[in-house]
């Protein structure tokens, strides 16, 4: 059975989804600078194919991170009570 | 679209540096001092190497002016991380001063050493520089630039006598002030240019061709093909 | 979770619970390395990298240098953890965190090392803003990014059951460890959940540590100088980093061994096993080096020959043949028969491979550097006060860093110590079972 929230509980939880928001501003700001290099290079015809290939193998790297990160809060704060 | 490129006749060539004293009036290369220069901080856009017989040494010795290549496939623009360095679309390879983080992989990937770093702040602003060409602080790569304030200026004149660039309009510093007239410069994509012309000489040769940079400054060997 | 208490096990906490002396002389001696270290580079920022011994040709020394060797460390991390874990080995569990922590402090000294190389640091944002990706120096960001974010994010996941066990021991900073403990309470659905995020992140950061050593190699291999436009470059620097990281972490784990008692956990046996990774990896580099340099010595292209008796007998030879007694004379002579004194001779053999593997680094970018194709004046690469102060400062940064972690977090995975009592014994005697050929049926 759950207790009820404290005042820490709560204060913690926030501090939680401050963390874990955190983290994934991290990750989608590098998503966004792979992106605006890409973009960069096509504007200045410069060799974008350097930059989309690498593109094409970092990104999914990036988004695996993220999924880790939320598939952890989830499964281990979120939802972390049932069983 | 021009194509700029330069010819330097090595038989011509008598060592006498009148074309890096040029080039140092010209773009306000700074001069670094005896204690920076035995240090190997000498900033030289365009240096005279010597080449010594190395069985015989000191008697073959090759005088070879050596400005930057100005390569059509460089190598160094391809490694900046920050288009501070790239090939115009004339042929020139630009470095942007202000674009610089100094990270020097652009000179360490030059096969021919052609840039040069600023350790220090080697000068301020002061008397007897020349304002068309902006001086550089601590922290940049530079390296030479075929002058190209100086093609600025004869587009501009052009521009505004409502003409077309003559083709002697535009000379680099070192090429005007080599007293036996060894340094020709010019359009290599007119084939009746007299650059063009000694380009296609067959004492034509250009330094370490084999790395495939393409450079587009052409050297004549000495005599009848030898050396 | 049953929660059978270790005897050993407030030994992991106390340097959490309590701060000696010796604690505050350590801060105290490294901090000296990291002031020499400060006072370096603030003169090199104010006056410029001339306070340096670099020059043209030579433009890129110690710092390049101190880069590699940092980010080859990191290595560490990934291989015994991510490997051992996959693989399933039983002994890595008193080492893993050891190990991750390594790879997370050491990756931030690295990625500083290329910031304080910089000519104009102020201008670093432009490699943002205007990053082309065909120079090799977008990869590195981009990939040491990418292991930076998935080493602290595998260091982390692992940790979230010891922060949930100091969250609820201790009195001191509650409400950051109940932060971080992100709501951990053992249950089975958490525990499905973390076990998996873990795999899929040991998964992960193989490829990625391997992908940040060569895309490091590609900055020199990728240039057209004579030495460094070599195809080897990728899994050599591969594989002396993985070897200068085992080397980093075998000093770590003798050092805090000592300093918190941790006999108990780390036994002789974690220190040969290894000892024998660390023979392994020094044969791997030596048929590496051996390949390098025989192909360049039989081809004999001037240009290279000219690099290569350089490092030979010319001007770098001392460097050059001390690389080659650090990494594997003095290994080889050491790790071959590990039976007594086993933490003597790793603690031997470590330390020269982190001096030889130093000097590798050097011995491949400055003679090449050294030595141009034309006939450029040739100089003579000489360090000054400010590239050695920076050297002692980055690594006295890095113990700090780590020290420091070692005051917040448990050094050695607590519930990995459990699990392994409780669940591993029993998984591994499954798994010999398994490979035993299948009992005879009998017969009537």
């Amino acid at each position: 059975m759950k207790l009820p929230d404290s005042d820490f509980d709560r204060l913690v939880r926030k501090l939680q989804w401050v963390w874990v928001g955190g983290a994934m501003l991290l990750i989608g700001g590098v998503v966004t600078w792979i992106v605006h290099l890409i973009l960069t290079a096509l504007w200045l015809e410069d060799v974008p194919s350097a930059s989309i290939g690498i593109a094409l193998v970092a990104i999914p790297i990036f988004l695996v991170f993220s999924g880790v990160v939320i598939y952890v809060f989830w499964n281990v704060t979120l939802r972390g009570e049932d069983r | 679209m021009a194509l700029w490129g330069m010819v330097i006749d090595l038989d011509r060539c008598t060592g006498c540096q009148a074309c890096v004293m040029a080039c140092k009036a010209e773009n306000n290369v700074p001069a670094v001092g005896s204690k920076e220069a035995h240090k190997g901080r000498v900033i030289s856009w365009m240096q005279v190497l010597t080449e010594t017989d190395e069985e015989h040494h000191a008697e073959k010795v090759r005088f070879i002016p050596r400005p930057c290549l100005q390569c059509d496939d460089p190598p160094c623009t391809k490694v900046c991380p920050v288009y501070a360095t790239y090939r115009n679309p004339e042929g020139i390879v630009a470095q942007i001063y202000a674009r610089c983080i100094g990270c020097r992989f652009c000179m360490a990937a030059c096969p021919y050493n052609a840039k040069y770093f600023n350790w220090y702040t080697y000068q301020k602003e002061g008397q007897g520089q020349n304002p068309d060409v902006s001086l550089r602080g601590k922290g940049v790569v530079e390296k030479c630039t075929f002058c190209h304030h100086r093609l600025q200026k004869a587009r501009a004149r052009a521009l505004a006598e409502k003409r077309e660039l003559e083709p002697n309009e535009y000379v680099p510093a070192c090429a005007e002030a080599c007293p036996a007239q060894a340094i020709v410069f010019g359009d290599l994509s007119d084939p009746g240019s007299e650059v063009s012309r000694l380009a296609r000489s067959p004492r034509a040769f250009k330094l370490q061709e084999e790395l495939g940079t393409k450079p587009k400054v052409i050297y004549l060997t000495e005599g009848e093909g030898g050396g | 979770m049953a929660d059978i208490r270790d005897a050993h096990e407030d030994i992991l906490l106390a340097p959490i619970e309590k701060t000696g002396r010796g604690f505050y002389i350590g801060v105290a001696v490294l901090s000296v390395f990291i002031l020499w270290g400060a006072l370096a580079y603030a003169v090199q920022f104010f006056e410029g990298l001339g306070v340096t011994g670099l020059h043209q040709p030579v433009g890129w020394g110690f710092y390049v240098t101190n880069f590699v060797f940092f980010i080859g460390i990191s290595h560490a991390g990934t291989l015994i953890s991510a490997i051992l874990r996959l693989s399933k080995a039983e002994w890595r569990r008193p080492i893993t965190r050891m190990a991750e922590v390594i790879t997370c402090m050491v990756l931030f000294i690295g990625a500083g090392q290329i910031l304080v190389d910089l000519g104009r640091p102020d201008r670093m944002m432009n490699v943002l803003r205007y990053g082309r990706y065909q120079s090799p120096l977008l990869w590195d960001a981009t990939s040491i990014s990418a292991y930076l974010m998935a080493s602290l994010t595998y260091l982390y996941l692992p940790m979230i059951p010891d922060i949930a066990i100091l969250r609820d021991r201790l009195k001191k900073r509650k409400l950051f460890y109940s932060v971080l403990a992100l709501g951990w309470k053992g249950t089975e659905r958490q525990q499905r959940a973390l076990n998996r995020a873990i795999a899929i992140m040991a998964v992960l950061v193989i490829p990625i540590a391997i992908s940040v050593h060569s895309v490091v190699s590609f900055v020199f291999s990728m240039t057209l100088q004579p030495m460094w436009h070599s195809t080897i470059f990728g899994p050599y620097f591969v594989v002396g980093a993985i070897f200068s990281g085992i080397a980093a972490l075998i000093v770590a784990m003798i050092v805090f061994r000592k300093i918190y008692g941790l006999h108990p956990y780390l036994k002789p046996i974690h220190f040969r096993y290894l000892g024998q990774l660390l023979l392994i990896m020094a044969l791997l580099w030596f048929y590496f080096t051996f390949s390098e340099y025989l192909t360049g010595y039989y081809g004999a292209q001037p240009e290279e020959m000219k690099v290569f008796w350089a490092k030979f007998s010319g001007p770098f030879w001392p460097f050059f043949w001390a690389m080659v007694l650090c990494n594997f004379i003095i290994p080889l002579a050491c790790l071959v028969r590990l039976g007594q004194r086993t933490v003597g001779k790793v603690l031997t053999a470590s330390l020269a491979v982190i001096v030889g593997m130093w000097l590798e680094r050097f011995i491949i970018i400055v003679p090449t550097l050294s030595y141009p194709r034309l006939p450029f004046p040739e100089g003579i690469y000489l360090p000054t006060w400010v590239e050695w102060g920076e050297t002692a400062g980055s690594f006295g940064l890095f113990a700090l860093f780590y020290l420091l972690f070692t005051k917040f977090f448990p050094i050695i995975s607590i519930w990995e110590i459990r699990e392994g009592r409780e669940v591993g014994v029993k998984e591994v005697e499954e798994r010999l079972m398994s490979y035993l050929p299948d009992e005879a049926e009998k017969r009537t």
